[in-house]
This record gives structure tokens, C-alpha cells and sequence, in this order.
């Protein structure tokens, strides 16, 4: 129907994969205010080329793939910025905890902080393949790559991520 | 298969992301290897773990107020957008610009008139060109005087012509007599 003019379809239409898209454009941002632009813009994007959309394919893949180019730019144009924000961030010590020891929410977030080990295409792979659960064919569409560049980056990442936990989590990677 | 090769598989066997052949060898390995299979499911256990946290973790998310502007946003900008492109691709001459065009068109064919009838090719009084007679071509060199106005009305045979054709430029220029024209300059 969005496809045939009607506009008002476009909403129920996006409304469906608004939170998936949102969860997405923070795994890929790991920044709210930025997760927040990404799939605005991704919205937009999507809309102004509906006519190019491939009936064949999924549509929420096709979303995802808009949104992982858009963080992609952004994190490309914001790069150096945020290189010398981490710098300074890092060199400032971190509060001892209050608490006796981590809640539910700091170790998921400790967690997902282990992605930001990962260069941006380890990181787009492995939330792609891992996380939203796409086959290795959909996460090369999704990303103009091949299913072999797929593989390489997605196995890096993996490992990556696995010596992460067993570097910060011993416990959680120890399995207790 | 050894351990060094099939540990170098062990990423993406945990999450059965190797061909059908592949899973079969290294599957073939880790029957007899538990150091293998302890890394695996090493590998399982990270993978399953952040998969969890990441489905638990909190995503931003917009209010419905704000949802709507995006949308909102979204429709009006997207057929801006296609509006954008359209005219991009079919560059269509409105009126106004048509206008515009043959004034410019108009201006540009009054300066040439103007920079020939400049050039030393001014003609005598008595010339008219086939433009400004009846005769229907080119250009005016100059305005014939009232009295070769009334050219149109005289016989035909009655008038002698002259033509002079420029080499360089090709402006032809026609002189018309009347029978009774008398040249004084060669009587004096």
C-alpha cells in the first residue's frame, strides 16, 4: 500500500520494527542520543526509497541494512571526536562501588561494553549474525559484503568477545 | 584434523556458521579432543551470554508524541525528497522560464542586428532591404525612409534592384530605385 502512494500505511507499516531498529542503532552506537538519530534517519531514509525496495526481502532486514549505514557514516564522521572523548574519559579513575558488588544492570552493561573491542565491522557482523540473528547471506546484503568477509570478521569478533569475558567476567566465561 | 586447525574453526562452529563438510570435520576432532570441546563451549557460553544481555539490556526508545514526529518527518521529507529528485531528472521548462527564454533569445538577436548595423555596412538613404520591403528576408539595415515605405505599393516594374552580398558576413543587401530616380552626384 506505502508502495501504491498511500502514506498513511507507512506508519503501521515502520511501527512493527521501530523497537528492533532502535536496539540495533545502540548495539552498532552504544550512545542513546545517537541510537536515537540513527533510526530516525534510517526511517527517513527508508521511506524516501521505498520504490527500491526488493519485495523478495525481508523488510525488517532491509531496515536493519539502512540503519547499519547510517551508524557506519556517523561513526565514520565522528571518529576523531569521540577517540579523544574515550581518551579523556578513560584517564579520569572510576568511582569505587558503592555497592558490594555489580547489579543485574552494570554487568549487562559491562557486557555489551566488551563490543566496543571490536572495529566498527567486527562490531556490525557480530550484531548483525549474533545478536539479531541473521544468516550470513542477509548480514552480507545487509552490509555490501561478501559471505567470506562475513566469516572472517564474524570469527574475529568472536574471539574477541571471548577473550573479553574471560578477561573481565572470569566467573561468567568459567560458567558459575 | 589437528587442534590448531580446528581451534582456528571454533568460532564459527559454535555458532554453526561453517558448511556442512567443515562441521563434519571439526565435529570428527572434537569426539576425541575434550580440550577442544571445552573451547567450544567456551565459545558457546560467551556467545549465549552477551546474546542475553544485549536482549535485556534497555533501548532507547522514542514517546508516542515523539514517534509520530518522526514518522511525520519521515512521509514529508521523503516526498520532498522524491519531489527533489523528479525535478532532477526531467528538467521540465515552466512558463515563467519559457518566457524568461525568449526574452533572453530576443535580447541577444536585437544586440547582433545592432552590432552589424554597426560594422560600416551602413547603407545608403535609398536602401531598403528585402526585410523592410515586402520581400520578406533578413535583416533591416536600416529604416527605409517614408517616402520607400510606400515600396510595397509601387508597380513592380517600375523598380530596378541592386544586390550586394558581403563575402565575409553573407548580409545581402538589396537596392531598390524607382524608375524615375535620378542620380544627381554624377551630374556634378
Amino acid at each position: 500500500m506505502v508502495l501504491a502512494g498511500r502514506t498513511e500505511a507507512f506508519e503501521p507499516l515502520v511501527t512493527l520494527h521501530r523497537r528492533p531498529l532502535l536496539a540495533l542503532a545502540y548495539r552498532l552506537t552504544r550512545d542513546r542520543e545517537e541510537a536515537l538519530e540513527v533510526a530516525q534517519e534510517a526511517f527517513y531514509r527508508a521511506f524516501r526509497s521505498l520504490g527500491r525496495f526488493d519485495a523478495s526481502r525481508s523488510f525488517r532486514n532491509w531496515l536493519f541494512q539502512i540503519a547499519a549505514n547510517e551508524a557506519r557514516d556517523r561513526m565514520r564522521k565522528s571518529i576523531r571526536e569521540r577517540a579523544a572523548l574515550e581518551g579523556a574519559v578513560r584517564d579520569v579513575p572510576r568511582p569505587a562501588d558503592p555497592e558490594a558488588g555489580h547489579d543485574g544492570r552494570e554487568v549487562r552493561s559491562d557486557l555489551m561494553d566488551c563490543l566496543s573491542e571490536l572495529s566498527a565491522r567486527e562490531r556490525e557482523v557480530f550484531v548483525l549474525r549474533d545478536i539479531e540473528e541473521l544468516d550470513i547471506r542477509e548480514t552480507a546484503r545487509a552490509l555490501g559484503c561478501s559471505s567470506a568477509s562475513v566469516r572472517v570478521n564474524l570469527s574475529k569478533a568472536r574471539r574477541k568477545v571471548r577473550d573479553a569475558i574471560r578477561a573481565r567476567h572470569p566467573h561468567l566465561e568459567a560458567g558459575r | 584434523m589437528n587442534c590448531r586447525r580446528a581451534k582456528r574453526l571454533m568460532p564459527l562452529h559454535a555458532g554453526n556458521d561453517l558448511s556442512a563438510r567443515r562441521m563434519r570435520q571439526v565435529g570428527g576432532h572434537l569426539d576425541s579432543c575434550p580440550a577442544c570441546r571445552r573451547e567450544l563451549e567456551e565459545y558457546r557460553r560467551a556467545l549465549g551470554t552477551v546474546r542475553s544481555a544485549a536482549r535485556a539490556e534497555d533501548a532507547p526508545d522514542w514517546s508516542d508524541g515523539e514517534w509520530r514526529a518522526v514518522v511525520a518527518r519521515a512521509v514529508e521529507g521523503g516526498r520532498g525528497g522524491r519531489d527533489r529528485r523528479a525535478a532532477v531528472r526531467g528538467p521540465v521548462l515552466r512558463p515563467r522560464w519559457a518566457v524568461a527564454a525568449g526574452a533572453a533569445a530576443a535580447l541577444v538577436v536585437a544586440a547582433v542586428m545592432l552590432v552589424w548595423r554597426n560594422t560600416g555596412m551602413r547603407p545608403g538613404p535609398a536602401v531598403a532591404s528585402r526585410a523592410a520591403g515586402e520581400h520578406g528576408l533578413g535583416l533591416s539595415a536600416t529604416a527605409p525612409r517614408a517616402g520607400e515605405q510606400r515600396t510595397g505599393s509601387v508597380v513592380e516594374q517600375d523598380v530596378v534592384s541592386v544586390t550586394l552580398v558581403s563575402q565575409e558576413t553573407g548580409l545581402q543587401v538589396v537596392w531598390f530605385f524607382r524608375k524615375d530616380f535620378e542620380w544627381k552626384g554624377d551630374q556634378e
